[in-house]
């Protein structure tokens, strides 16, 4: 009873500490967003009528204007070619990826180390350094102006990642691909039957990531993408004259829509793992 | 349990390929090659030329009809003229050799300048233009090149730009007939020298109500060479020969010195928010809503201060018709102030000041032509049509700009006239037409930008760099020793 009532205030102070710290960790991460979803909807458009912090008029317009204004700024033409990029990124580099994750993972090959090594160290050169280089060959191949050349850069390069996916297939139990074996399965089989139904989580965090970087990188669609009509959402906003900044808050703020949605739809398969198939099994 | 989420992934992968594929079809294919090359569209004898224009022409709706007239008037050759749609200030180097430039480009002198010394633009026989005798010479001057003792001209003037002074005809003060206009000819003397621009904004700040009078970015050098240019300062030398000798720089000359301190002295009643690029931005919307009395920018934004003001007047209650016409009727651009004073001191009284005229800095935008096109002669054809009578009074009707031909400038009138009989009077110092120019700016900027900061430092507790002619003379040298070095020495 003495224990109770000693430990009572200590465990309060406690809960109250960590959730002030929490909500003053998260006003300073949210304001910004918050400050930014404010600006989008300054009636003005301008960044310099804010009363204090926040518009001093509030309005739709600009969301109006981003999706029908688009003599100058095509905003829903961009937001196409990115999805577009993205998808296509997003496909071709999961399976890319999965696949060389698979090998490395179950297969002993002669130059596995090797490559292994090698893949290690050149994913830790940054992306833009091989830039011109990439627009050299891209010329070569007349590939300037080409949503294709976005999507073939971004793919050609996801297979370097494929450590993290490696790691999970890793954990798999050697057990199951044994008795798949002794089934008489094949290699396709036991990847396509066996392997891929317990790599949910995996799968749906190689696409998420597979989309999301092309879905915001500025620096290749910049350097690749010449005419406006082309332009993904990221090279269009930075081209924004210097009197729209409500639309260009209202642009960066549409672009987090359906990402964030993927994301919330996506997540409840991020929690089904391998346990699951295992403990069947 | 797992066949169910397995399931669901499956769902999901093969809706998102045929989701692409959709894509694909749709959006992807077709026009990602389109109009890749220079001038590359080519079907049975049909030529298309790409013409990069700047934003104000598109936005406004001034290229669509330029194209449109050229399309309608060439259609019988087959030429046809397409928007380049690249951003307005795209890099004519980087692309270019590769084939992805426009034919015909729109851009102010000191950047065509640049890429022709790299030979990426072609030279013009600028006799051949019908605006050729238009034109004065100053202007032409402005895209000429020096190769092996021998002048050539590398793209045709469209029209002046300089800086300009904007504000709202309805924000004047109210006395200003009885007392800012002790000449009397109707003209309010805070628009005729800077030391009654200075007292009327001495005044606006003195009221206390958060209100400015001239406020401008005044690292700007382009906006803010008045305060060099007027006393004796110059950007590069000549030489024997009269070509530009980028190796005797001159932001330190004649008594550049006393014309910063006077800088330095507007400075002080800006607000500290003049010391960096802020103003750029704000200056449109302030000087709608009052903020600011006066500002100063080029003749092309015109329309962003105009549309600004009718929001303005939207937003105090005005219907929209209401609100255009008074935009129209109220918001004024002019000259900069003609006189300044020759001592430096802008708080003199101005009827008992000895004046200098003020000489600003300025540009030419024109055409050049791609030398990377593989349609020379209709190109050239495009400039000739893009700078005809009509087309250039069409341009400055719906863009306000300044024509660089007499014959437009003398029809419009008023202020665009103004502007021509400036470049011709040499009051107006165009940018040397040099690589060399690129290497102005940043130390420039440095020094406005310091000496901006220095009219607050007082104030803020610090100690004052520029208090007299001396410490703003070696200012001065120490920018245009950073400038010889970034040309001759950081380049190479």
């Amino acid at each position: 009873m003495i224990k109770k009532v000693s430990r009572r205030p200590k465990a309060i102070i406690d809960t109250v500490w960590t959730h002030a710290l929490l909500i003053v960790i998260s006003i300073i991460f949210f304001f910004p967003v918050l400050w930014l979803v404010m600006a989008s909807f300054s009636k003005t458009g301008s960044i310099y009528d804010f009363k204090g912090f926040f518009p001093s008029e509030y309005s739709l317009n600009t969301y109006k204007l981003l999706f029908s204004d688009t003599q100058m700024y095509d905003y829903p033409n961009w937001l196409a070619n990115t999805l577009f990029v993205a998808i296509g990124s997003c496909c071709i580099s999961t399976i890319l990826v999965i696949l060389t994750a698979y090998t490395m993972s179950r297969f002993r090959f002669r130059m596995r180390k090797p490559i292994m090594k090698t893949t290690l160290v050149l994913s830790m050169f940054p992306s833009f350094m091989g830039m011109t280089a990439v627009y050299l060959i891209m010329v070569n191949f007349n590939l300037i102006n080409n949503l294709w050349s976005l999507i073939l850069v971004y793919s050609a390069g996801a297979p370097m990642g494929y450590l993290v996916q490696k790691g999970y297939f890793d954990t798999i139990s050697n057990s199951i691909y044994e008795a798949a074996r002794i089934d008489g399965a094949t290699n396709p089989v036991i990847f396509t039957k066996v392997t891929l139904p317990l790599s949910g989580p995996i799968l749906v965090y190689t696409a998420l990531t597979s989309f999301a970087w092309p879905w915001s990188d500025f620096i290749l669609p910049n350097l690749l993408l010449k005419n406006r009509d082309l332009w993904t959402v990221a090279v269009g906003l930075t081209h924004m004259g210097e009197t729209e900044f409500s639309r260009f808050a209202a642009g960066a703020i549409f672009i987090a829509v359906p990402i964030v949605t993927l994301y919330f739809c996506l997540s409840k398969f991020l929690v089904a793992g391998v346990s699951d198939g295992a403990v069947k099994g | 349990m797992l066949r169910v989420s397995y399931n669901k992934i499956s769902g999901f992968i093969i809706i998102t390929f045929l989701l692409v594929g959709a894509i694909v079809f749709l959006n992807g294919c077709g026009k990602s090659e389109s109009n890749a090359e220079t001038g590359a569209s080519s079907d049975g004898g049909e030529i298309t030329l790409r013409i990069l224009e700047n934003d104000t022409a598109k936005s406004q709706g001034y290229l669509d009809e330029l194209l449109n007239a050229f399309n309608e008037a060439y259609a019988d050759e087959g030429i046809t003229a397409v928007d380049a749609n690249m951003e307005e200030y795209s890099n004519l180097a980087e692309n270019g050799p590769y084939g992805y430039g426009p034919d015909v480009i729109y851009q102010a002198n000191d950047q065509i300048m640049t890429y022709a010394e790299d030979k990426h633009i072609l030279a013009l026989n600028v006799e051949d233009y019908e605006c050729y005798d238009q034109i004065p010479q100053e202007a032409w001057d402005a895209f000429k090149i020096q190769v092996d003792g021998k002048d050539y001209y590398c793209g045709v003037p469209v029209n002046v730009q300089e800086p300009m002074l904007f504000y709202r005809a309805d924000m004047l003060p109210e006395n200003w007939e009885s007392e800012w206009d002790d000449d009397g000819n109707g003209t309010p003397d805070f628009l005729e020298n800077w030391n009654d621009l200075y007292a009327l904004s001495n005044v606006i700040v003195n009221e206390g109500t958060g209100k400015y009078g001239f406020v401008a970015s005044m690292n700007d050098l382009y906006m803010m060479a008045e305060y060099i240019f007027s006393y004796g300062g110059y950007v590069f030398g000549t030489d024997a020969d009269g070509n530009v000798n980028s190796e005797d720089i001159g932001f330190n000359q004649g008594d550049a010195a006393t014309g910063m301190l006077a800088f330095k002295q507007f400075a002080a009643l800006m607000g500290e928010e003049c010391i960096d690029d802020s103003v750029k931005t704000s200056r449109y919307s302030n000087v709608a809503n009052g903020t600011y009395f006066a500002s100063v920018s080029t003749p092309d934004t015109y329309v962003l201060f105009h549309e600004r003001l009718v929001e303005q007047y939207q937003s105090e209650g005005m219907s929209a018709e209401d609100a255009e016409k008074a935009a129209n009727d109220n918001l004024m651009m002019v000259e900069l102030p003609g006189l300044m004073p020759a001592n430096g001191d802008l708080s003199t009284d101005s009827n008992s000041t000895e004046f200098i005229q003020t000489k600003v800095m300025g540009g030419v935008n024109g055409y050049a032509i791609s030398a990377y096109t593989e349609h020379k002669e209709a190109c050239q054809k495009f400039i000739d049509f893009a700078t005809s009578y009509d087309c250039m009074k069409l341009r400055a009707d719906m863009l306000g700009i300044a024509p660089t031909r007499a014959d437009v400038a003398a029809e419009l009138g008023g202020v665009t006239d103004s502007i021509f009989n400036s470049l011709n009077e040499g009051n107006i110092y165009l940018m040397p037409s040099v690589k060399a120019v690129d290497q102005i700016w940043d130390p420039m900027q440095t020094l406005l930008s310091d000496v901006a900061k220095d009219a607050f430092r007082a104030q803020n507790g610090e100690t004052e760099k520029y208090t007299d002619v001396s410490s703003m003379q070696e200012a001065l040298d120490n920018a245009a020793k950073s400038i010889y070095d970034a040309i001759y020495t950081l380049a190479n």
